[in-house]
């Protein structure tokens, strides 16, 4: 463990732009901040089980999964910046295992993902929240929802960096596809008012489900179908580090 | 025991073998010198032995553990300085040096009196606040060994390490290697300059092809394979051609030259013939061969047979 906070250390220190980490941590504010206002005024209220939010809140809580989708496109462009520099290939001769190196690169943008929802929480608190209460179970799911979303989105951009060949390449799918995870995900609007194929699709989308989980915590509604998206959403993650730890021990350098 | 032991290593990708059972032992405290023409399959056993890639057949052991069981093991008491440039980006040349301390775990304390020293060592010092990106390529490479330097080790792989290196660069390099090794390090170096091989290894392999093609003594390797390849000899006047009929040699006036593996023999031949005709040596010039000389011809002579 300790070598893997080694590399985490030295992924803050070498590997991630800085720039880039700030506009990540800083940009989700803007959003929230102007469209959460804008759409204020046309969308009344949502329905959250047995509650009922303003609409900034609700978007509030979505930008905090959008954003840890977002961060983990860091994770594959750890893996892209550490081919370009040759450090890829020196850390794997160092006394590393490949393991040690994914698990870094997941620690890292769980860490991103933490900061950054701490920050929207703290810039939410005394504006779009009022009057909410975070309770240690609000923190739990919260971790949850952080823990889960990096491992699968993180595993999908470790994936997307190993099979594509260039760094543009996998900026430019990884981005549309993040776009459409955003848009088809109960992110911006509750599954319950769209059509049914769509929130059927809403359904089939991870993002949904760490929207949900952060939500459900945080306005401490909780509902009986939560806990199977937890599962679902676990085995995923599962599914997807191994396939994605599985390729990277497998890579050829 | 050996350093490292490498037995019937075997590397292909495809249906193209790099390496064809490679098999050889280096001992502790030695430099091994790894030659051989581009292409032949160098770095491609660094990266084996230094557990990066996996061979598909054969087996090593290196200090004693085992290449394909004991990779950490192995990984914790080596060093490596790639062929190719690996520095991290946007970090100051110090700041470089003291993050690969800190990913080799290096104490701090010690961390920072190695590091002093090698920026002494490698020149770095004057730089030691630039950039890695806006470094010269020899800069870089500087950078790239003396990192080495900064954390303990039995064993390291030196792929080329003097690539872009001036002169002076290059030889502070070699003499720093020179004593770790007389402080017990054992070094594996590969390098197309025939100059540094002769003047650092102690053994050198000559690889072409994927196949070991000799391993011996620089010392040995000249006596084996050059015994004198070119005499001179330079006479008082002209003389008639005929009295000297050999093959192998090559008359221009007054200049008589052999060029042959026999040529020793040969001398004593010709001064008898000469002496016997009346004709009078002026000078002698014995040529013996670079090992740069000596690795063309083994490499030539592959080649030859190979086609
Ligand atoms: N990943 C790979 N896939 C296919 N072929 C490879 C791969 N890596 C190396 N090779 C081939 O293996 C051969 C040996 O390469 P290697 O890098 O070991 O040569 P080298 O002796 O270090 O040469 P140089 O002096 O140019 O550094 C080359 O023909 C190269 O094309
Ligand atoms: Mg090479």
């Amino acid at each position: 463990m300790k070598k893997v906070i080694r590399l985490v250390k030295r992924n803050f220190i070498a590997t991630i732009d800085t720039a880039f980490l700030i506009w990540q941590i800083f940009f989700p504010l803007l959003y929230l901040f102007i469209a959460g206002y804008a759409y204020a005024s046309i969308i009344e209220g949502v329905e959250l089980a047995d509650k009922k939010i303003e609409y900034p809140a609700f978007i509030a809580s979505g930008i905090i999964g959008l954003n840890i989708m977002n961060s983990s496109v860091t994770a594959g462009s750890m893996i892209w910046n550490d081919k370009r520099t040759g450090m890829f290939e020196q850390i794997l001769m160092l006394p590393f295992t490949r393991m040690d190196y994914v698990m870094s690169n997941i620690i890292t943008i769980i860490i991103i993902g933490i900061i950054s929802a701490g920050i929207v929480i703290f810039a939410s608190i005394p504006t779009v929240f009022n009057g909410i209460e975070i309770s240690l179970s609000s923190i739990q799911f919260l971790l949850l929802a952080i823990l889960l979303g990096s491992i699968f989105f993180g595993s999908i951009a470790i994936i997307a960096s190993i099979k594509f060949k260039s760094n543009e390449g996998f900026q430019t799918m990884l981005n549309t596809t993040f776009i459409f995870f955003a848009f088809v995900s109960t992110t911006f609007y509750p599954a319950e008012g769209a059509p049914e194929p769509l929130s059927i699709a809403f359904h089939i989308n991870p993002l949904t489900y760490v929207v949900n989980i952060i939500r459900a915590g945080l306005f401490n509604s909780i509902y009986d179908f939560l806990y199977i998206e937890i599962i679902i959403l676990t085995i995923i993650s599962i599914i997807t580090f191994t396939v994605a730890t599985r390729l990277l021990v497998r890579l050829n350098v | 025991m050996s350093c490292i032991s490498v037995n019937a290593l075997s590397k292909s990708y495809g249906s193209f073998k790099v390496l064809d059972s490679i098999s050889f032992d280096v001992d502790y405290g030695k430099v091994f010198g790894f030659l051989g023409p581009n292409g032949a399959g160098k770095t491609t056993t660094i990266k084996i032995l230094t557990t990066l890639i996996k061979p598909t057949e054969g087996n090593a052991k290196i200090l004693g553990y085992d290449l394909l069981k004991d990779e950490q093991k192995i990984r914790s008491r080596i060093g490596i300085v790639q062929q190719k440039i690996s520095l991290e980006n946007n970090l100051s040349v110090l700041k470089s040096l003291e993050l690969y301390g800190m990913l080799w775990n290096v104490q701090k304390r010690i961390r920072e009196e190695k590091i002093e020293e090698v920026l002494d060592v490698f020149g770095l010092r004057e730089i030691k606040n630039s950039k890695t990106e806006e470094l010269s390529i020899g800069q870089r490479r500087r950078l790239q060994v003396a990192r080495e330097f900064i954390h303990d080790m039995d064993l390291l792989f030196l792929d080329e390490p003097t690539v872009g290196m001036d002169p002076n660069a290059r030889r502070i390099l070699l003499d720093y290697i020179k004593k770790k090794v007389s402080d017990g390090l054992t070094v594996f170096f590969t390098t197309h300059i025939m100059e540094e091989a002769e003047y650092l290894c102690d053994e050198i392999a000559i690889i072409n092809k994927g196949r070991i093609v000799t391993i011996d003594s620089p010392q040995s390797l000249r006596k084996r394979y050059g015994s004198i390849k070119m005499v001179e000899l330079r006479l008082k006047e002209p003389f008639d051609r005929n009295v000297l009929n050999y093959d192998g040699i090559e008359i221009d006036n007054n200049i008589v030259r052999i060029v042959s593996d026999n040529a020793e023999e040969m001398l004593a031949e010709i001064v008898r013939r000469l002496h016997d005709n009346g004709i009078y040596i002026e000078s002698l010039h014995v040529d013996s061969p670079t090992l740069e000389e000596i690795f063309l011809s083994i490499i030539d002579e592959r080649y030859e047979k190979g086609n």
